[in-house]
């Protein structure tokens, strides 16, 4: 089990993040009081009913996706060589302590798929579309699995590094080309704004 | 010829109780529905006055933040946030600063912390006024409108006076706050702070809030109308809040006492002395009251962080150009809307890698199909409102 790269001391979340992991079967780690907890994808489904029922972890906050890639179409590439994979986070909470745990799991991008949430977590309904539209994962047991935001004929999964920000392809970044030159940046030495109390 | 009336009597009766063979009719509410807060379409089966699997339909106003902030840098990120929940976008901003700071492991001067804490409860305050305006109106009463949003304007000026903007403050940066408007720019060298009188204005204000709180609740609490329409109507259970990630009042309103305030440290609230507001029975009624309740317990953080801020910097030591080392974060905060929170991946670059950004109404109008099985076409109206949702905090 890692810590975060400046503590030396057990963090005070440790206990709870040993405790999610050994009931799940994964492995935990903290990041900057962030409890993430690995497990593989075909834990998911049992690893969120233990979640559930047995630690009390009932609030469905939030699910999404991180795409690991080295090649990028838009944004700053990564500054390391990783493991090309989608990474799926389950965000889940008590509703007590305020204690969160965000459960991990890695997909080959070449076979997106992971079971269904929604008997476990209605509220996963929602999420899962959205992951589902954004990255391309197929949620297997999911009753609507359509588009949540894109229009139904979009094509592609905007949030996938390998997916163009479109409006920086009109029109570059930093945004130079719709400004007007600044007073004297045109070689000119006529001043271009008069102050009459001058 | 005679006419037999006991004959025509029976027919007619027998008539009327052969069961009423009706077609179902689907009723499109919206994408410009007044009800609706934004652009948001309800596709309903109804069944005579009943609605039945009933499907929002969303993302009309999707912007793509989380893809837009790829490729913006951080400080550059705080204005796209503000515009979430544009009903109180200072609230969004900070747990979204917070996570940027844990990263970069900076200690935030105190002040500044004071400022963000009386600038959040002042963004609760206008949000959930702005519900106590609204939500009557959608019932059909007009007057509550006039009061709750007088007060509002109040607490805007005194945002504005603080931001320079009302709806969209920018006001923080990494590290600290914006020196505030009208008190001087950095490159004067004189100190920053807060305007001058703002102190006094907002004891003044928050003492004529709670009056105004204390007049909404006799405008409307009392009202029969108002009751009929509320009580007993869009029952949420607590099992099925929490398993749809519902928070915020609607999830206090269902009796569950969580607040995030109480338990997350984005921001020091532990000083202060104030109530989680629950409710007993978890229907629209109970997810009225909560958000007037709470209108007061901001007031008391309010008044308490004003009397009890401590003098110092407004800013922490950082350099120029942001950059913000490796790692993952979660930072949720309690918004006036529920949790609001930011999933930050920073690879050590001015930008983030990859943010993912949670919002308290998307979550919270998911339960939608579940809450509006089976009840009256009116009542749509009420339960909506009684969910006070905003668009842009649903779509992003």
């Amino acid at each position: 089990m890692s810590s975060s790269p400046s503590e030396t001391v057990v963090h005070p979340l440790q206990e709870f993040a040993d405790r999610v992991a050994d009931a799940v079967g994964g492995s935990a780690e903290i990041q900057f009081d962030t409890v993430k907890v690995r497990i593989s994808p075909d834990q998911w489904v049992a690893a969120h009913v233990t979640a559930r029922d047995d630690l009390d972890l009932v609030f469905f906050s939030w699910l999404s996706a991180i795409d690991w890639s080295n090649e990028v179409a838009s944004g700053d590439r990564l500054s390391a060589e990783v493991e090309e994979r989608i990474e799926v986070l389950s965000a889940l909470s008590d509703v007590t302590d305020g204690r969160l745990v965000v459960l991990s799991t890695d997909l080959d991008k070449e076979d997106l798929r992971l079971a269904s949430l929604i008997e476990i977590y209605a509220g996963a309904n929602w999420h899962e579309r959205e992951a589902h539209e954004m990255f391309g994962i197929v949620f297997e047991g999911h009753p609507n699995l359509i588009h949540l935001y894109l229009p139904d004929a979009f094509v592609g999964n905007p949030l996938r590094k390998s997916y163009p920000l479109l409006s920086r392809e009109v029109k570059p970044w930093p945004g130079t080309v719709d400004v007007e030159a600044m007073p004297n940046q045109d070689g000119s030495d006529e001043p271009t704004t008069e102050n009459p109390e001058a | 010829m005679t006419i037999d009336t006991d004959a025509i009597r029976h027919l007619s009766e027998a008539s009327v109780s052969v069961e009423l063979q009706t077609e179902d009719m689907t009723l499109n509410i919206g994408p410009q529905h007044p009800s609706t807060h934004g652009v948001l379409r309800l596709v309903a089966r109804v069944d005579g006055e009943r609605c039945f699997d009933v499907k929002p339909v969303i993302g009309y106003m999707h912007r793509g933040y989380e893809k837009l902030s790829e490729v913006r840098s951080y400080p550059q990120i705080t204005t796209i946030v503000n515009r979430i929940d544009w009903v109180s976008g200072y609230a969004n901003e900070v747990p979204f600063i917070v996570a940027a700071e844990k990263l970069m492991q900076l200690e935030v001067p105190e002040r500044a912390q004071y400022i963000r804490l009386i600038l959040t409860e002042m963004a609760r305050i206008s949000s959930h006024l702005v519900f106590m305006a609204s939500y009557p109106l959608e019932l059909g009463a007009a007057t509550p409108l006039f009061f709750a949003l007088r007060e509002r304007e109040r607490v805007l000026d005194l945002l504005e006076s603080v931001t320079g903007g009302r709806f969209h403050p920018n006001f923080n940066r990494i590290g600290g706050v914006k020196p505030a408007y009208g008190s001087g720019s950095t490159t004067r060298k004189q100190p920053q702070d807060l305007p001058a009188g703002f102190f006094a204005e907002t004891r003044d204000a928050m003492d004529k809030v709670k009056e105004a709180v204390d007049q909404l609740e006799d405008l409307v609490a009392g009202n029969e109308i108002i009751l009929a329409r509320t009580k007993g109507v869009g029952v949420l259970p607590a099992e099925v809040v929490v398993a749809y990630g519902v928070s915020g009042p609607n999830l206090r309103a269902s009796g569950v006492p969580f607040d995030l305030r109480k338990t997350q440290d984005y921001l020091p609230y532990d000083r202060f002395d104030f109530d989680v507001i629950t409710g007993a029975n978890g229907d629209c009624w109970d997810r009225w009251h909560v958000r007037l309740l709470e209108i007061r317990e901001s007031v008391k953080i309010v008044q308490q962080a004003v009397d009890g801020i401590p003098s110092g910097d407004l800013q922490a030591k950082v350099p120029k150009v942001i950059k913000v080392p490796r790692g993952e974060t979660y930072v949720r905060a309690e918004n006036p809307k529920g949790e609001m929170g930011y999933y930050l991946v920073s690879d050590g670059g001015g930008g983030p890698y990859r943010l993912k950004i949670r919002s308290a109404s998307f979550s919270n109008i998911s339960i939608l199909p579940w809450i509006l099985e089976g009840i009256l076409v009116p009542d749509i109206i009420a339960i909506m409102g009684s969910l006070d949702f905003v668009l842009g905090d649903v779509d992003r």
